[in-house]
């Protein structure tokens, strides 16, 4: 345990330094490292302009929000597996994706006039995906007194709902607004600035708090709703909150980066391959590997067609499922 | 005085009544064992006093407090419950599943204290769990297993304790480990026991007293020897039963017609 928290620590400066680093315009990690250390009073920056300008408004945001997002996105994804108790629930399975979709679309194509301003765009896909989770809550029972997998259902049927929706309005708009939403879809860290920053922080700080919290409740949710009753626990009030948290803080993510897939589903099932079953070890640890996963990833994302970028999705399963897999078969080993 | 009462029970499923009208007491310190063929109404009944149903009428009083007027935090602290099919998820330590029983005394955002750290250990060396104590649960045998169960439901502390079939899957020797378990727990703790079982024979055996049911009414409610020995125990069960004595013991043996 120690070791694994260790080694995602690593993984976290090194994603930080990587975001920092690498870009189209090379000026040199010992340069960009003595400007970072020049703003708490450690030496000088030999920086221009110009390059400040690049670290601190494109590189700086765009690592910063990815760190949130993958953090967020996988503790989200880890709290869904233990409350569900379900090893395929990701943060989408409520209809975060599908309502977060159907926002965005109807902010792209303008069904209504004025919405195409790019502001419009992640207010109405938190929207979306708040209306989504509140309405499957609402069908599957209220969540309170239904079983989870009444909840699960009533969530694909909303995803399928919003999702259809959201087709039709794609059908109906012209070429460039297709182009757009299928982007948005596909997630990306491009249009991150300290204001998405910033807006997105709260929900994440708090929504990543209260998640990593749960970890005992969800140990002892492991033994099913009766037991958990049993022994103690108020199951339907920790459902509530783990699933509202997890949900809220989605959505914000979704809102400012589109949806990425991958990383709410892998990397609490790598950290689970590392340090077992105990959600009080997978979900702390999961925020800090989601985190760098992310960051590693976009750096990916950003260089590999430079100067274009690659979806973002596509990397994180691209390089999330060999990882997987390699855990997955060197853990085996172990056990035979 | 009695550790639970039961006035007038009854419990609905949709239009279907699971048990009707069921009154009970279970004195402080006793064993009392729920007997009945399948869909008598057994596990309702012992679902309904551990707060997990709700009764459409009549009421369950555990330790002189509703327990529907219990919350689970304050219920789990007074019974303990060992289901039929209990939950092992896999990956978790012995030691820690046992723990989970002490969830109740420090709640969900505070780490076990030394108190409940003692309360496993004391429960883990008494049920001799020790060797097993740092091993994966799913690979304890069913027995072990049972015996992890029980172990889990005695570190909850409680003075109240009821049962679902808790040897059900086991082999002889462990049906009767698990049993001396438990009624050594009775005798020297003073726990007051509610449970479920099939085997007519061992629940006569360790049970101060049998309540029989039936589509989900009270047939009989008495001593064992009485009971094992009525006419209604033969008639529930629609065929000939012989009880014979072995060293002092009641044995019941199915006839065939």
């Amino acid at each position: 345990m120690v070791l694994v928290a260790a080694v995602t620590l690593i993984a976290l400066a090194a994603a930080v330094v990587c975001g920092l680093v690498i870009g189209p315009i090379s000026i040199g990690t010992t340069r960009i490292l003595g400007d970072v250390f020049s703003h708490i009073g450690l030496g000088r920056s030999t920086l221009t302009p110009t390059q400040t300008l690049i670290i601190w408004q494109v590189r700086a945001p765009r690592m910063v929000l990815g760190l949130l997002a993958g953090s967020m996105l996988a503790v989200a994804g880890g709290t869904y597996q233990g409350v569900f108790r379900n090893p395929l629930a990701d943060p989408y399975l409520l209809g975060v994706a599908a309502g977060a979709g159907l926002g965005a679309t109807v902010a792209i194509v303008d069904i209504g006039g004025g919405l195409t301003t790019p502001s419009w765009t992640p207010l109405l896909a938190f929207g979306g995906a708040m209306v989504a989770v509140a309405v499957t809550w609402i069908i599957g029972g209220r969540g309170l007194r239904s079983s989870t997998s009444t909840l699960i259902l009533a969530g694909v049927a909303i995803a399928s709902l919003f999702t259809s929706a959201q087709t039709f309005l794609q059908q109906q708009s012209s070429p460039d607004s297709i182009a757009r939403v299928y982007i948005w879809l596909l997630g990306s860290l491009a249009s991150a600035s300290w204001s998405s920053v910033l807006l997105v922080l709260p929900y994440v700080a708090i929504c990543v708090a209260i998640c990593v919290a749960a970890g005992r409740a969800l140990d002892v949710m492991s033994v099913g709703e009766d037991e958990s009753r049993s022994l103690g626990l108020r199951v339907r009030r920790v459902r509530f909150i783990v699933i509202a948290a997890s949900s809220l803080g989605t959505a914000a993510i979704v809102s400012a980066v589109g949806l990425i897939g991958f990383v709410g589903i892998i990397v609490p099932h790598i950290i689970r391959l590392l340090v077992g079953t105990s959600y009080r070890r997978i979900l702390p640890i999961s925020v800090i590997f989601g985190a760098a996963f992310l960051v590693f990833a976009d750096t990916i994302a950003r260089t590999v067609l430079a100067p274009s970028e690659l979806p973002l999705g596509v990397v994180t399963a691209v390089v999330g499922a060999p990882v997987f897999v390699l855990i997955l078969s060197l853990r085996r080993q172990v056990v035979t | 005085m009695s550790s639970i009462e039961l006035r007038d029970l009854t419990v609905r499923a949709g239009s279907t009544t699971l048990i009707s009208e069921i009154s009970l007491d279970v004195e402080a310190g006793t064993w009392c064992t729920v007997i009945g063929p399948n869909g008598a109404g057994k596990t309702t009944l012992v679902e309904t006093v551990a707060g997990l149903r709700r009764s459409a009428k009549g009421s369950v009083t555990i330790l002189g407090e509703l327990v529907s007027s219990m919350n689970e935090r304050e219920r789990a602290l007074k019974i303990a419950l060992v289901p039929q099919h209990p939950v092992v998820p896999p990956g978790m330590r012995v030691l820690d599943y046992v723990a989970l029983g002490r969830t109740a005394y420090h709640g969900l955002l505070r780490a076990p204290s030394a108190t409940d750290r003692k309360a496993v250990d004391s429960v883990v060396a008494r049920l001799s769990l020790g060797e097993y104590a740092h091993r994966d649960v799913v690979t304890l045998s069913g027995g072990e297993r049972q015996r992890m169960v029980l172990a889990r439901a005695l570190a909850q502390g409680t003075m109240v304790m009821v049962l679902d079939e808790p040897i059900s899957g086991l082999d002889l020797r462990h049906q009767m480990t698990m049993l001396e378990l438990l009624q050594k727990e009775v005798k020297e703790c003073g726990l007051t026991v509610l449970a479920t079982l099939h085997d007519l024979t061992l629940a006569g055996q360790f049970a101060d007293r049998l309540v029989l049911l039936d589509h989900g009414q009270l047939i009989l409610d008495g001593p064992s020897s009485e009971v094992v020995r009525s006419e209604e125990l033969a008639a529930c069960y629609g065929m000939k039963l012989r009880v014979i004595d072995v060293d002092g013991a009641d044995v019941v043996i199915p006839v065939r017609r």
